[in-house]
């Protein structure tokens, strides 16, 4: 890459250099002069976060399959880099071509998490760019967000051109296609808002007025000009079909996921009340085992990794997968080559699937029961019984693991202290089972460790009705589990209860909070998902400043009749369906998943009415 | 199986690559030329790579090298033929041997040290000249003190082997010899930054490391 004689100075200086300097194995370089638009492709967090993410390999390579399209990469330089950057006058420049992000057309950030917000801001400024769209008249570089929060971007809504919603390998065309030609009219940048709002997904967030009532909540959505009353979200309709890359960049600093990851399906059949991306990612899409095999082949022979990763919501609801780690095999084995597959369940964890991944390098075992008792797991629609999380222990110890993690929440709708002492009594009966065990490995001790996240009520879920448990609740909650731990094969982990608030209230937040995010970023927030960056007394003194009250957004059970600050966005799902889950919740009852009965929930509508679970329900 | 050294230049951007991540990605290269390599037997195998000597973060070479067990009938040339597409951007290779000495015996390195002068040279020049034909250089080093860290006075003059310095342009180049190896090893940097700082206008420098030799003076090969 071509950084600066004036970065070269100050890369001596930080922690990590590699991180600044591009240049790594498969990085596309091409000629700027010979391309019609330069596109910035943003990731509003660290390096060795952003190049761990799925989504960025993806589109990065999607966009330089074109001749006239240059995608390069941007980070969020850490704290010691961005201030000798400020120090020494250098702009926010991108990885490629050390260009700054000025020089480009196109500057895209995909909002992966709410705390990632204030980092967004920072980036552009960084990059001598005014983060209000209002004050950016020209036609480039327009900024555009995606990623799973733009499903209610609206606490963003004023530094943002316009949003991309859904899977964006495909509207990405349309919208490069776009700004070359108005570039090349030389239209305003009203014209080219105006036109983009006419692209299916794209959502123009200046073309819509918001009213409130007297009490706070949203009195109307109102659109102007000619922009659709509802945004749909953009669907790819064959996972085998659509761009996967065959190279992946390999960067030299070590990164969260230094390996190849491999999507094996979107969506999620389960519908978990709780999970966000168990709804917004509908419908079901499965990609085949043959493709899948052939890119992880490609892909480890371009990158040189020794490990592939088999993501998505729920590896062991793919339905192939017993073939596939049977084709993968056949060359990993040989070629040393180690699976993971992270996000199995307990449910259908067969022994021949255990019997796979005892072949494989075996790390730990982790499962997710998301709460302690029967009942609270139905209100949920985990659908997951306790006998079936021990028979898997069971299985799990008889294979050989001695260690299993365990994920829950804390602060679930229904929840009671009962419940929550039912995480550390499952606990015990894991541990019980493995001294129960007859085959268990002979001389080893066992360790369940418990991870407990706090549940954030989120848009398009059920529960987004729901209230948020407050702060003092949740420590209150964390406090009765530890009391309830008897023994020390158990340990306890838990989430920063003040991260999850902050989370909360941008979740389901409005536009009233575009005041508060510029506010707590000019007192010096960012990077405020890493703990020690964190600044938690900052944000309550820039709610306070701006006259926004947090527990508006976190602490009110809403009425299913209140207009949410995102009923102009359509992800597919029903809102009904949303209400009648929601009801199920407070009676207990679960609903099966999509491939024993469809649930109704509507996602299949925005794919031309498929859906794999359907089809694979009726074979 | 046997042993093959892969002799390797380290230049320009991938002087930011630091030695672990220079392990990992080497080890990746390897992978991508499908090199026949041996694993180790345990319960869990992996292949055996191994390098001389660590270069310091920011520091370019001229002369790296990286051991490795192979297994089958690949003479060196295959190898390096194997090798040489797969390299990582900023490392080229430049020969596969059989290893001739023990990195064990590694005892002095050469480097050039070149300093960026924004006016003329001669002050530079003078300055060098003048602390390095004192009998005393003091600067500090981070040294050991039973388990802890402590800054330690060095007296550089003490460690210098032997040195060059000449000028081109608006550059100086210092070449020197200085200890390097597992037994005692100054960082050319020391030197460097003694002079950056007592020199009156602003300096900035690189550092390549040319030569890896032994305790005769003769190349590590």
């Amino acid at each position: 890459m071509m950084i600066s004689k004036e970065v070269e100075k100050i890369l001596p200086l930080v922690q990590k250099p590699g991180k600044y300097t591009g240049g790594e194995l498969n990085s596309i370089v091409k000629d700027k002069n010979g391309v019609d638009l330069r596109y910035a492709f943003c990731f509003p967090d660290s390096y060795e976060i952003g190049m761990s993410h799925l989504g960025i390999k993806i589109l990065y390579s999607a966009a330089n399959e074109r001749n006239d399209v240059w995608c390069e990469r941007v980070f969020a330089p850490w704290h010691d880099m961005e201030k000798a950057m400020r120090e020494n006058g250098i702009p926010l420049y991108a990885l490629e071509s050390g260009d700054p992000l000025t020089d480009f057309d196109l500057i895209g950030f995909t909002l992966q998490y709410e705390l990632s917000y204030t980092n967004v801001l920072n980036m552009l400024d960084l990059a001598g760019i005014p983060v209000r769209a209002k004050d950016r008249p020209d036609l480039t570089p327009i900024i555009v967000g995606g990623g799973p929060c733009v499903c209610n971007p609206e606490p963003m809504a004023d530094f943002f051109d316009i949003f991309s919603l859904g899977d964006g390998e495909e509207v990405s065309d349309e919208l490069f296609d776009l700004i070359i030609a108005c570039k090349k009219e030389g239209t305003t940048k009203k014209e080219f808002l105006k036109r983009a709002a006419q692209i299916k997904g794209i959502y123009v967030p200046s073309l819509y007025d918001i009213s409130y009532n007297d009490d706070g909540t949203v009195k109307a959505i109102t659109p102007k000009e000619t922009a659709p009353v509802k945004v749909t979200k953009r669907v790819v309709a064959n996972l085998d079909k659509v761009h996967y890359p065959e190279k992946f960049i390999v960067p030299f600093v070590e990164v969260v996921h230094d390996r190849v990851v491999h999507e094996i399906l979107r969506g999620c059949i389960r519908g978990c009340r709780f999970c966000q991306a168990g709804f917004i990612y509908r419908p079901i899409r499965e990609k085949s085992a043959d493709t899948i095999n052939t890119q992880c082949q490609k892909l480890c022979h371009s990158t040189g990794y020794d490990e592939i990763s088999l993501s998505s919501l729920s590896t062991s609801d793919y339905t192939h997968l017993e073939e596939l780690m049977e084709k993968l095999l056949e060359w990993t084995e040989k070629e040393k080559v180690n699976i993971a597959l992270p996000s199995l369940r307990v449910d259908n964890f067969s022994d021949k699937l255990m019997g796979y991944l005892s072949r494989v390098r075996r790390s730990g075992l982790t499962f997710a029961p998301e709460a302690g008792t029967q009942r609270l797991r139905d209100a949920i629609n985990k659908n997951v019984t306790e006998e079936e999380m021990l028979s898997t222990a069971r299985k799990s110890f008889s294979g050989g693991w001695t260690a299993v993690k365990l994920y829950f929440m804390l602060g679930l709708p229904t929840e009671t202290y009962d419940d929550v002492a039912g995480i550390a009594e499952l606990a015990q009966k894991v541990v019980n089972e493995f001294y129960n065990n007859p085959d268990k490995p002979k001389g080893k001790g066992v360790q369940v460790s418990i991870s407990v996240a706090s549940f954030v009520p989120k848009p398009f879920t059920p529960f987004q009705w729901e209230a948020q448990d407050t702060i003092d609740e949740l420590i209150k909650k964390q406090n009765h589990l530890l009391s309830s731990v008897k023994t020390k094969k158990i340990s306890v982990s838990y989430h920063k209860v003040n991260i999850s608030f902050l989370e909360g209230v941008m979740a389901r937040g409005d536009r009233k909070l575009c005041d508060v995010i510029e506010t707590a970023w000019k007192k010096g927030c960012k990077f405020d998902s890493w703990d020690d960056s964190f600044l938690f007394e900052t944000w309550l003194e820039s709610f306070e400043e701006c006259g926004v009250d947090p527990l508006f957004y976190t602490s009110r059970k809403r009425d299913y009749e209140e207009i949410l600050p995102w009923d102009h966005l359509d992800y597919g799902i029903r809102k009904q369906f949303l209400i009648s889950e929601s009801k199920k919740a407070y009676e207990n009852e679960t609903t099966p998943h999509c491939r024993i009965k469809c649930a109704g929930c509507g996602s299949n509508m925005i794919n031309g009415g498929e859906c794999d679970a359907m089809r694979q329900s009726m074979v | 199986m046997r042993c093959v050294r892969v002799w390797f230049k380290k230049m320009g951007m991938s002087r930011y690559v630091s030695h672990l991540d220079l392990m990992r990605a080497m080890t990746r290269a390897v992978r991508r030329a499908e090199i026949p390599l041996w694993y180790t037997e345990g319960f869990n195998p992996h292949p055996y790579i191994t390098f001389a000597l660590p270069l310091s973060l920011g520091m370019e070479s001229l002369y790296e090298s990286m051991d490795m067990r192979i297994e089958g009938e690949s003479t060196n040339e295959d190898i390096f033929n194997m090798l040489k597409g797969s390299m990582p951007p900023g490392i080229e290779i430049v020969s596969v041997e059989n290893p001739f000495n023990d990195p064990k015996e590694i005892t002095y390195g050469e480097f050039d040290i070149f300093f960026d002068c924004e006016r003329k040279t001669d002050s530079v020049l003078a300055l060098i000249e003048e602390m390095l034909s004192a009998d005393e250089l003091i600067v500090q080093k981070l040294g050991k003190k039973g388990r802890h860290k402590v800054m330690k006075d060095i007296n550089l003059i003490d460690f210098i082997k032997s040195y060059r310095v000449g000028s081109l342009e608006n550059r100086v180049k210092l070449t020197v010899i200085l200890p390097a190896g597992s037994t005692t090893n100054v960082n050319p940097s020391l030197l460097a930054d003694e002079i950056q700082k007592r020199a009156e206008e602003k300096l900035s420098y690189t550092i390549v490391r040319k030569k890896l030799l032994l305790e005769n003076m003769e190349l590590f090969r």
